[in-house]
């Protein structure tokens, strides 16, 4: 896949590269509002991740110019500007996506993922990994062809896990993507294991094996 | 507190005061100088008549007797002219009277004499209470007629400064209206109008400019948050980290999450402050809490019991509805051990929310003031009841807690 990150803060944008690379992702960075009107209108890319407030001008204008030339790449926001209006005008503008600073990489990979799938298939939006396929349209999970009947928790859980896979997911980053700000009640993650041992349940053996435990208290969803 | 007057009733009371003692005294005065005037008149009437009589005996009258005005009485010895009042027998009323008597003693036509007149002050007495009598009626007539002029007349003159007084107390920051301050002619009022003027402006500006403050300080934060973050979730992901290290690294994330909490809350409560949540719509409560307590059951907390037992609608926006009811259950999750129960009820215009407390807050008159935390066992941010009370004082509901058989109860009042 071929990625536009258009983000002038340059800490911010490397992490994003390097994160989306380890999938074999070709990454271009835009670091001003000139830069990314530019390359968003000459090249071509999957999706475009685009800062609303970039230091020389406003992401909602390149937006808008990449509508106008009727470029399919998907766009998501990602601004420090948690403001619905904000929220809204980028969505109505024709983002795919809107995502606040501060985020975690796990969770932009997972939006991305979310972008191309119904860019790509055309509304089918099926996700596979191996043996398990996941119709995120009817969110159904299948493994050998059989519907795995999961609850709406341990559905996210292998959705997060297959758009990181060979990534490490630490509890926190799981809890805050499972349940957002009431994470912070938690005094400590233990139920993340439940509910990771439930899914490993209702899983096939085979497809079990790829939750991995990786150092103290994390995961990852690998191949052997 | 000392009891407090208002003003005209203070002026009016200083009024009455010195108008009564102003009277009195007056009276008094008015009393004695006519008192004074009368006896003199008395006692000249009397030396005039003993002077009468005694040129009447020089005159050869032998004997010249009045009874009892004037009594003649040869004496052997003179005595001392005496002048006193007495209280003898008058034959012609047939009673006792007050006379005011001169007895003088006179040598005439070598005889001694002892001429006493006398002169009845029964009258002059009927006539001084007359003069204090008409002196007060006079002067109680004055008085109401002064005292109603000066009360209109203070009223127009201290108008004003009542209606400014009132604008100042409907003065609020969060509010946009402007005062309406009423000028007067009066100098005072006039200065005393333009300096609230310019103290509410400043007021306003500096509160404005804290909340802009406050607002970049927290957005402006992000950034560095946002690298920060995505360099931990690059990190955990290196080959070279160990376990240690990665629990050091997640520990971090642990922090990371509550400073964005904390800015999160900043934000919605300088939005609230900003009056940026304007879409006001009918929120069913009673669906909102079902949703809520099915998320906090997810996340295991299986402790929520709620009873329904009207529905709940209230108008107000869903965002704050969404975040009002999700602070008060959050707020209960981290005061309650898992197995007790926290109880949530709604019914008509009332939202109950309680859970179990071994012992009652120390100050709970504190309790929704921003970063107050009564103990630091949780890593709360000490800004969730702020942004509830906060929401409720944005649509006049009224909130309350109290401490009841072991229990923490916050309770809202939604009807208006």
């Amino acid at each position: 896949m071929k990625y536009l990150i258009a983000e002038d803060e340059l800490d911010l944008q490397q992490s994003i590269v390097t994160y989306l690379q380890r999938d074999g992702n070709i990454c271009e960075v835009a670091s001003d509002f000139g830069e990314a009107s530019e390359k968003a209108a000459i090249y071509d890319y999957d999706v475009i991740i685009l800062d609303i407030n970039l230091v020389t001008g406003s992401g909602l204008d390149v937006l808008k110019t990449l509508k106008k030339e009727k470029k399919k790449a998907g766009v998501i926001i990602i601004s420090a500007n948690n403001s619905l209006t904000d929220k809204l005008e980028g969505l109505d503008l024709g983002a795919d996506d809107y995502i606040t600073k501060p985020f975690h990489l796990a969770e932009l990979n997972s939006r991305i993922n979310a972008v191309l799938r119904r860019g790509k298939y055309g509304g089918d939006e099926i996700m596979e990994f191996n043996e398990i396929r996941i119709d995120t349209k009817s969110r159904t999970a299948y493994v050998d062809g059989i519907v795995i009947a999961l609850t709406r928790k341990e559905y996210d859980l292998l959705v997060f896990f297959i758009s990181n896979k060979g990534r490490v997911l630490s509890k926190e980053i799981i809890a805050e993507h499972l349940w957002g700000d009431n994470s912070d009640l938690l005094d400590n993650f233990d139920f993340i294991y439940v509910h990771i041992n439930n899914l490993r349940k209702k899983l096939t053996p085979q497809s079990a094996k790829y939750i991995k435990t990786a150092y103290g208290s994390g995961y990852k969803f690998i191949e052997d | 507190m000392e009891k407090k007057a208002t003003l005209l009733k203070k002026t009016s009371k200083t009024f009455l005061l010195t108008g009564l003692v102003l009277a009195f005294l007056s009276s008094v005065a008015l009393y004695f100088y006519t008192k004074y005037l009368l006896e003199d008149e008395v006692k000249e009437a009397l030396y005039s008549t003993e002077l009468r009589v005694e040129s009447i005996i020089k005159n050869g009258a032998t004997h010249y007797d009045l009874p009892p005005v004037i009594v003649v009485n040869e004496v052997a010895v003179l005595g001392r002219d005496v002048l006193k009042d007495t209280i003898i027998y008058d034959p012609s009323e047939d009673e006792m009277e007050l006379f005011r008597e001169l007895s003088t003693y006179k040598t005439i036509n070598g005889k001694n004499y002892q001429i006493t007149v006398r002169n009845m002050i029964v009258e002059s007495e009927d006539f001084l209470i007359a003069i204090v009598v008409s002196n007060s009626i006079i002067f109680i007539l004055a008085f109401i007629f002064l005292f109603y002029f000066n009360t209109t007349r203070n009223l127009q003159l201290w108008s004003p400064f009542f209606k400014n007084l009132e604008q100042m107390k409907r003065f609020s920051l969060t509010t946009k209206e402007p005062l309406e301050l009423v000028d007067s002619d009066v100098l005072e009022f006039s200065e005393l109008k333009n300096e609230i003027s310019l103290l509410t402006n400043k007021v306003r500006t500096d509160y404005e400019n804290l909340k802009q403050f406050t607002e970049n300080v927290s957005h402006e934060m992000q950034t560095p948050l946002a690298i920060i973050q995505a360099k931990i979730d690059n990190l955990i992901n290196e080959q070279e980290i160990n376990d240690k290290q990665f629990e050091q690294v997640s520990s971090i994330q642990k922090d990371i999450q509550r400073l964005k909490q904390l800015n999160k809350r900043i934000t919605t409560l300088t939005k609230i402050d900003n009056n940026q949540f304007i879409n006001i719509e009918n929120v069913s409560l009673t669906d909102l809490v079902s949703e809520k307590i099915e998320d906090f059951k997810e996340l295991q907390f299986a402790n929520l019991v709620y009873t329904s037992k009207n529905e709940l609608s209230v108008s107000m926006d869903v965002f704050l509805a969404d975040i009002l009811i999700n602070n008060l259950i959050s707020n209960a999750i981290k005061h309650t051990k898992q197995n007790e129960e926290i109880t949530i009820i709604t019914k008509d215009n009332l939202l109950v929310i309680s859970n179990f407390g071994e012992k009652a807050l120390a100050h709970p008159e504190n309790l929704f003031l921003r970063f107050y935390r009564e103990s630091d066992t949780n890593q709360s941010t000490g800004l969730g009841l702020a942004i509830v009370k906060k929401i409720c004082d944005v649509y006049d509901f009224k909130i309350s807690y109290k401490f009841e058989e072991t229990h923490h109860i916050f309770s809202i009042d939604f009807s208006k």
